[in-house]
């Protein structure tokens, strides 16, 4: 079976418009989670800190030259990082038309950004709005499909916060089994008035900026962004840049409460688990784990947990919802870009306002940059209903 | 060809007789051109965590409870689904509006990820093995399976639930009524398919099967899939000329075409286009009077195969054109959602 390498990344989040600026705001230990909301009238808006992109959909639908009716910002935030792939792995027109270029994205929002339209269209019999069909999860994923006439297999998924890490794992088995030579696999999501109220309604919302695995954590903050990664076969990338190769995943339901995840972790546990065992690692030989850190009281407590029973001593871990915000769908192909600058770069970026150990665990982030010879890096991503996956990179 | 996998068992919740004890021979007609589920009592199912499950995740449930609850050992739950819990996802934005962002319960909101199906399943069964929900429109049912495929291919000896589910609900009907997809006059199984109007009747139903790569006591097999993206009239054409091509052996010929005609006459040329590929001999039978149309109406379409090979006998009403089949072997199930998704799938009988 061919090795798959990483040959592009592209991705726009609070800290940055690019994969370059968003490198050095995690070199930077930028923060950017924002007292400020104007996408939409909210009363949480100035309330509540948010990870915004601080671009407009005009701006957005201006450069991108995305004037096509019924695109909604998630398909913008999309159709942004995936330019910066494409262009970054110097994939042509051609080759995204072709029947064996596959697409696979991932959305939990997708066209619900729109809250008033939507519930005009779902309620009332007169005039639908233009975004009739841009409010399903596959809205996004249809809508770079159709804009670049991609005729490979073509998929969405939803597994709540850990989507697009499913996204990547699914990308990578379509061209382990040959039905792709290359997967287009990412995800996005924007700030939403529903899952604003939805996560609030679950008193999980952190009125400060968040602090992932700080005894003191008071929750989670909202954030947006994409990203979209490249993956082709090792033997198809002779002379072009290879970031890193995708080595191993694991997927597990914790099978435990609909929104929360179980005391002693089983799910993360045998996700981590799984991921090493297709890795063909052992424990000791991860260097660094992007954790999910999301800074609620529940998951900061079990992911510490079930590191702990997999690791024994965890090595270096932090989570970059310290600087973005919990980007929901597109949160685990977003870390997982970050965890490949992490082995490219040879670097690990500091978690942020991390100030006491909980003390059940005593497990303390990495909260200063550092230079540090990475061979192996984990990203987790855990999801409502119980959905853990983790992903493995590793240097070639 | 060898197949990608084999079906074992099959369960299906639909607004016909299809959950035991299964009869499609009687016709329950639309009411409103919508065709509702005809929702057993869910005996396997504590009546307090029945009352907080939305329509999409009690039928998706209670279709896979047969098998969740059988002897078989499962190593995975895949599950495609458009929408998931759409009533509950609006219910909790209306709650938003109506309330001005106030103090709102989370039922609702827990309920509406589209990934609550496949989870619930888990919940229910314990099972902390690999868990997957697919939501790409109309191919949400292929794209699981083409997993399931790969899964299988990875692990020979792994058994998986695979299975789809999507519900009507009030909001979701609205959306498409705005966006013409549903017929104005009032339809009939009898009307549905030459009204030469456009739209069809909305439909729902659950459909899940238990897959792995045993042939022994198999039901059926699902030998090819493939799946298209495009508005394109002849690409379809030579896309099932290639996938015919590629999976047929020498001297096999499709002996049932099921098709996903919908009574949408911008829809139509599509379904025609396909039926002129087949030989004279291949009988053609239609299912969206049974189930309507809805994002993955094609599992149903999967779950009609599955008892068609079994039973080796097409219900009369399905029929549109018959052919001269000595057996019924090779089923070819093609689906269109909207003109713009595409799935083919080869069943053999086992």
């Amino acid at each position: 079976m061919s090795r798959i390498f990483v040959t592009g990344m592209g991705i726009v989040s609070a800290i940055g418009r690019s994969l370059v600026q968003n490198h050095l705001s995690l070199r930077e230990g930028k923060c950017g989670i924002r007292n400020e909301l104007d996408l939409f009238p909210s009363k949480y808006a100035g309330v509540l800190p948010f990870g915004t992109v601080p671009v407009s959909n005009n701006e957005l639908r201006q450069t991108l030259h995305a004037q096509e009716p019924g695109v909604t910002r998630t398909s913008l935030l999309a159709l942004h990082a995936f330019n910066e792939a494409i262009a970054d792995s110097g994939l042509s027109p051609e080759q995204l038309a072709n029947t064996d270029t596959a697409l696979v994205g991932a959305s939990t929002v997708s066209g619900m950004c729109l809250t008033d339209e939507l519930y005009h269209d779902a309620n009332k019999k007169e005039a639908g709005s233009p975004y009739l069909s841009s409010y399903d999860n596959a809205a996004v994923t249809l809508y770079l499909q159709n804009r670049f006439g991609m005729k490979g297999v073509i998929n969405t998924i939803n597994t709540a916060c850990s989507s697009s890490a499913n996204s990547i794992v699914y990308g990578a088995n379509l061209i382990r089994h040959g039905l792709a030579k290359r997967a287009i696999v990412g995800g996005a999501d924007s700030l939403a008035k529903f899952t604003i109220n939805g996560f609030n309604s679950l008193h999980i919302l952190s009125p400060d900026k968040c602090q992932p695995f700080d005894e003191q954590r008071k929750g989670l903050n909202l954030g947006e962004g994409a990203a979209f990664l490249v993956l082709e076969r090792e033997e198809d990338t002779t002379g072009k840049k290879v970031y890193a190769e995708f080595t191993g995943h694991g997927n597990s339901n914790d099978a435990y409460h609909p929104s929360s995840l179980s005391d002693e972790g089983e799910g993360p546990y045998l996700s981590m688990k799984e991921a090493l065992d297709r890795a063909r690692l052992d424990p000791a030989q991860i260097g660094f784990i992007n954790a999910h850190g999301t800074g609620t009281e529940n998951n900061d407590l079990v992911e510490s947990v079930a590191m702990i029973r997999l690791f024994k001593n965890p090595p270096a871990f932090a989570s970059t919802k310290s600087n973005t915000g919990h980007t929901l769908g597109a949160s685990g192909a977003i870390e997982a870009v970050y965890s490949i600058l992490n082995l490219a770069e040879q670097e690990i970026y500091p978690g942020l306002r991390f100030e006491h150990p909980i003390a059940a665990t005593g497990l303390i982030p990495v909260q200063s940059y550092q230079k540090t010879a990475l061979q192996h890096v984990m990203s987790n991503s855990f999801g409502f209903g119980g959905n853990c996956s983790s992903l493995i990179f590793s240097t070639i | 060809m060898r197949p990608l996998f084999y079906i074992h068992q099959s369960s299906c919740i639909s607004p016909q007789s299809s959950f035991e004890p299964v009869d499609i021979d009687q016709l329950f007609e639309p009411a409103d051109n919508k065709l509702m589920a005809r929702e057993p009592s869910y005996d396997g199912i504590p009546p307090g965590i029945l009352r907080r499950m939305g329509k999409a995740v009690r039928i998706g449930v209670g279709a896979a409870l047969p098998i969740i609850k059988g002897p078989a050992e499962i190593n995975g739950i895949i599950i495609g689904t458009a929408n998931g819990g759409m009533e509950d996802c609006i219910k909790f934005l209306n709650q938003i509006i109506q309330y001005e962002e106030g103090q709102l319960t989370p039922g609702n909101f827990v309920q509406s990820t589209p990934n609550g199906i496949a989870a619930q399943l888990g919940l229910i069964s314990k099972n902390r093995s690999y868990n997957i929900t697919h939501v790409h429109r109309g191919l949400s049912f292929e794209n699981a399976a083409i997993d399931a495929a790969m899964q299988l291919a990875d692990h020979q000896d792994n058994s998986y639930l695979l299975g789809a589910v999507d519900e009507i609900s009030a909001y979701n009907y609205n959306i498409d009524w705005l966006g013409d997809w549903f017929k104005d006059e009032n339809t009939g199984s009898g009307t549905l398919y030459n009204s030469g109007t456009k739209g069809s009747i909305a439909g729902e139903g659950a459909a899940m099967f238990l897959v792995n790569r045993q042939k022994e006591n198999a039901a059926a097999s699902i030998i090819a899939i493939k799946t298209l993206h495009t508005p394109d009239l002849n690409l379809v054409q030579q896309s099932l000329v290639n996938f015919l091509e590629q999976n047929l052996a020498e001297g096999e010929r499709i002996d049932l075409l099921l098709s996903g005609e919908n009574g949408d006459a911008r829809i139509d040329p599509y379904y025609h286009a396909c039926e002129t590929l087949m030989g004279e001999g291949t009988t053609i039978a239609r299912f969206k009077h049974l189930c309507g149309e809805f994002t993955t109406a094609s599992a149903i379409s999967c779950w009609l195969s599955c008892h068609i090979l079994q039973q080796q006998r097409i219900p009369e009403h399905m029929l549109k054109r018959k052919g001269n089949p000595n057996a019924l072997n090779r089923i070819l199930v093609y689906n269109n959602y909207r003109g713009e998704q595409h799935g083919f799938m080869l069943l053999g009988r086992a």
